[in-house]
């Protein structure tokens, strides 16, 4: 059993849920690109064998007990790096759509500029997988609807690919939404003072599992995560 | 409003009272969430009791019938009564989600312990 120690301070949290096919996949592209990572598999409550497959390979993870979704997952993740001092925590989808490879450049960007959160997005550059023209649409009318409402232009706020420093980790430790809180949190972190930039990174397409999104809860989603992002600006903390 | 129906609804508010004591005293129900439905059959009675709310309520309002200036008030009682019960319902969810999240990090640091302790009875 391997003890992980909490010398290097940095930890990527990797939430999984259904993800037996990719997560080893996901595990060894963050060895390799990462070795001064600690990391974290919280198994959210998979139906599939995930967890056999964590604990056969000696992946330290965290196994939650009922399904939380994505949100309540990666808080989990988020609780856990405050709980052991970590200064740098980075969250990366299991499913492997995420390159490890960009946590380098995301490291020295918030180093360089001072930030307290840093986004992988895909819309920088425009390269790689670029999901579909609707999901761009509902894309950029969210970062539209987060330049109106705080001034800071997120050119990717529904991607999962972001680093939080001490600060962001400690405002969602208390405040993190349980679905499709990628949007809102960003809201959330700007208007408590948390500097946010992004990295351009080139994401691929997923290598199985299926995405949260459905086109039957994209209306859903579209609703709440607007009306969460007003809330997030408008409600006074 | 006919005396006959201000005598049933008495009746049936009496009723609601008798199964929410009832329900009290065999503790499937806790007081602190059931203040509200007290508070309601309360009011509920008051309107029964003194009809000239009512009319006071319909002539504001412009209603015929004095029942009709009932019927508003009791959806607006459920209306009240199921927000707080999302009020309640959301923070429950938010209890458990914390309560499920330190229980599985607990978990994560005994399975660590167990093993570490395995180690050492072995070695």
């Amino acid at each position: 059993m391997q003890m992980q120690t909490v010398k290097s301070k940095k930890l990527i949290i990797i939430p999984a849920y259904n993800e037996s096919e990719s997560i080893l996949k996901t595990i060894e592209m963050v060895k390799k690109a990462a070795p001064d990572y600690d990391y974290i598999v919280i198994n959210d409550c998979s139906k599939d064998n995930t967890r056999e497959i964590l604990v056969r390979s000696k992946v330290p993870y965290i196994d939650l007990p009922i399904n939380l979704g994505i949100g309540g997952a990666v808080q989990t993740g988020y609780k856990y790096a405050a709980d052991n001092g970590y200064q740098i925590a980075v969250q990366i989808d299991g499913d492997g759509q995420h390159d490890p490879g960009y946590l380098k450049a995301m490291e020295k960007a918030m180093a360089d500029k001072g930030l307290d959160m840093v986004i992988g997005s895909r819309f920088i550059e425009n390269e790689g997988f670029q999901s579909s023209r609707l999901r761009r649409l509902g894309i950029s009318f969210f970062s539209r609807l987060i330049r109106l409402c705080t001034g800071h232009t997120i050119t990717d706020p529904t991607s999962g690919l972001r680093m939080a420093g001490k600060k962001a980790i400690d405002l969602f430790t208390v405040n993190y939404p349980k679905d499709y809180p990628e949007p809102e949190t960003v809201v959330f972190a700007i208007i408590q003072g948390c500097r946010i930039g992004e990295v351009p990174v080139v994401m691929n397409e997923r290598q199985g599992g299926v995405s949260s999104i459905n086109p039957a809860k994209s209306i859903y989603y579209m609703v709440k995560v607007s009306l969460a992002i007003l809330m997030a600006r408008f409600s006074m903390k | 409003m006919s005396i006959t129906i201000r005598i049933i609804l008495l009746l049936a508010i009496g009723g609601y009272f008798v199964i929410l004591w009832s329900l009290l005293s065999k503790k499937q129900l806790t007081l602190k969430y059931t203040l509200l439905w007290i508070l309601i059959g309360i009011l509920l009675f008051v309107l029964v009791l003194f009809p000239q709310i009512l009319a006071v309520i319909s002539r504001l309002l412009g209603f015929q019938e004095n029942m009709n200036a009932l019927y508003v008030c009791l959806i607006g009682f459920v209306y009240i009564l199921l927000v707080s019960l999302t009020a309640i319902d959301s923070k429950q969810s938010e209890d458990i989600k914390n309560l499920v999240q330190e229980n599985a990090m607990l978990e994560k640091r005994v399975r660590e312990l167990e093993s570490r302790l395995e180690e050492k009875t072995i070695g």
